[in-house]
């Protein structure tokens, strides 16, 4: 089936139906799926594409006439797949449940309580439905009548007559009523005083009943007394909130006014922000611009054909430059930090190799001290050898040469090398060039 | 008219069972075409706390043609124009994109979803997007300011 057939067939069914389904009063639940997708009511006339949505018929046609492109290029108002047929035969069990559902008489609101279901709507308006309005029988008349009222002799009933207690004009049909219900000439009682009145006085009693319970006049600023009229005027002699008042409804007012002003100031301060907000932008692009200029001009300069491209063009390059100088300042900084350590690191080498010439030093003057008292050491075992060359020749003075040996090694150092004993040294001096020799 | 009973019935929904921080009620009692929506912003957002006015016209072929959302209440957002109209880019609301099938309900949720998460790909307002991808913190900062300064009563 196609959508012309389609078409054809929705406006033949518009014809024949005496129900709208879709403004009718759905009373139970139903579940989301049974819902159209285009009217979110249960499916009318449910038909199904080729992808196996379901739409009602009505749906569908407005859904494609309403399409931009047209019937050639239709998509499913679901799934946007394209389609060209449609099938009539949706499942029975989708059609039976939306038939189910539980919907009020579309009469109800003359009266008719019925609630059946969906399906049986039709039937139930046609055939069974007392309060369906149907056309005066009466030709020159062209009100609408409910079918009860219809007169077994079909008789217009839309004339009026005259009640005979109140001398209101009411139509045939609701007489029986009025002289019944709603005549005012008919007595009632009063809720509060139980006292009887004429209906149409009623409305008046109430507001004066001295009986009805009123709230205090305070209320509105959190009075919770609630008493009856004739005891009201006494409490409000008392009621600290009624003397209040007036000055409850100055704050108010002045609080009203100051909201005002409020509302005034902000306006005006966001008028003032939006200004500088565009000043702001203002300046950053200016500023943009004239680093873009500046990276821009040594070399060769971008055509000025596109204002847009050389904007952008222009905000890289002084992202660039502005990213390159960061660079740079950085690595200025670390070089600087580098030199310092350099510097320290120099004095600090040239302190240590200070302290340790000066520890050389001292050592090699206690190396020469040293040296000099083991020549003097040197010199004096050698003196003995040397003396005791001239004692061979006289054994007798050897007693005396111990001794002076003893007292030459006690006294260590040159304290007194006697003259005698200088002479045979420079004579040992020359014994051992010779022995070296 | 079709179009009319399913906004009523929308609404209706929408009113029975607002769907969480967002509240609707119509601009004007005798206009079904035009919605006042209340837009709590998300938590876990910059715009937490604040609450955003949205206006929704529905065009009288919906549900064939998509309505339109935009902000009446100032805010700093990638996807929000920052003008008078403060209409928002909404992928779904595109017209070719839009199925009939889509309800109000699912486009609002959609709306406030946007703001958790902005779809800088899709922006209207290009420096507010780069904003949010380069420098984040510095965005939700500026939105936190909006927010206090134009959201909240």
């Amino acid at each position: 089936m196609n959508f012309e057939e389609l078409c054809a067939m929705e406006a033949a069914y518009d014809r024949d139906e005496i129900v709208d389904l879709r403004s009718l009063d759905y009373v139970s639940s139903y579940d989301d799926h049974l819902m159209c997708p285009i009217c979110h009511c249960p499916f009318i006339r449910p038909v199904r594409l080729q992808c196996d949505h379901v739409f009602c018929q009505k749906c569908l046609n407005s859904a494609i006439t309403s399409c931009a492109g047209g019937r050639d290029e239709f998509t499913c108002p679901s799934c946007r797949s394209p389609t060209r047929d449609l099938y009539l035969h949706v499942p029975r069990l989708l059609i039976n449940m939306c038939d189910d559902i539980r919907v009020k008489c579309p009469f109800s609101a003359e009266g008719c309580t019925e609630i059946i279901p969906r399906g049986h709507v039709q039937s139930h308006v046609e055939k069974y439905c007392g309060y369906r309005l149907v056309h005066c029988p009466s030709l020159v008349c062209d009100k609408k009548t409910r079918k009860k009222d219809l007169n077994a002799d079909k008789r217009c009933m839309h004339e009026l007559h005259q009640c005979s207690r109140c001398e209101e004009e009411v139509m045939e049909q609701d007489y029986e009523e009025h002289v019944q219900e709603l005549c005012p000439s008919l007595k009632t009682t009063c809720p509060d005083c139980h006292t009887t009145v004429f209906r149409k006085a009623l409305r008046e009693h109430i507001e004066t009943c001295p009986e009805a319970i009123h709230c205090c006049a305070a209320s509105k600023y959190g009075c919770p007394v609630k008493v009856k009229r004739a005891e009201l005027s006494t409490h409000e002699k008392s009621c600290p909130l009624i003397t209040m008042g007036p000055y409850f409804e100055a704050q108010n007012s002045r609080l009203d006014s100051m909201e005002l002003t409020v509302r005034h100031l902000q306006q005006r301060n966001e008028l003032f922000e939006d200004g500088l907000a565009g000043i702001r932008s203002t300046l950053l692009e200016s500023t943009r611009a004239m680093t873009g200029r500046t990276v821009t001009d040594p070399g060769p300069s971008n055509p000025p054909d596109d204002s847009s491209q050389a904007d952008s063009a222009n905000a890289a390059s002084s992202n660039a430059t502005t990213y390159l100088l960061s660079l740079h300042e950085s690595l200025r900084e670390e070089v600087g930090q580098l030199s310092h350590a350099v510097t320290d690191l120099d004095a600090r080498a040239s302190m240590a190799i200070m302290n340790e010439c000066l520890r050389i030093k001292e050592d090699m003057a206690h190396t020469n001290a040293a040296v000099g008292s083991i020549r003097m050491q040197v010199q004096w075992l050698m003196n003995p050898r040397l003396h005791q060359q001239p004692q061979r020749a006289g054994m007798r003075n050897g007693n005396g040469n111990s001794e002076s040996a003893a007292a030459g090694s006690s006294s260590a150092g040159p304290s007194g090398p006697s003259p005698g004993l200088l002479r045979p040294r420079r004579l040992s001096d020359g014994g051992r060039e010779g022995t070296k020799l | 008219m079709g179009s009319q009973k399913r906004i009523a019935k929308e609404l209706a929904e929408l009113m029975e069972s607002p769907p969480v921080g967002i509240s609707v009620e119509l601009a004007d009692e005798s206009n079904l075409y035009a919605w006042k929506v209340h837009l709590e912003g998300p938590e876990n957002s910059p715009f937490a706390k604040g609450k955003f006015l949205i206006k929704l016209t529905l065009p009288t072929e919906y549900p064939f043609k998509p309505p339109t959302i935009s902000f009446a209440t100032k805010i700093y957002h990638p996807n929000v124009t920052n003008d008078d109209k403060g209409s928002m880019c909404l992928g779904m609301l595109r017209a070719d994109e839009w199925k009939p099938s889509s309800r109000i309900s699912a486009v609002l949720q959609f709306a406030r979803q946007l703001l958790a998460e902005p779809m800088p790909d899709d922006a209207v307002e290009a420096r507010i997007a780069d904003t949010y991808k380069n420098n984040r913190s510095h965005y939700e900062e500026v939105a936190r300011d909006w927010t206090r300064k134009y959201a909240t009563e």
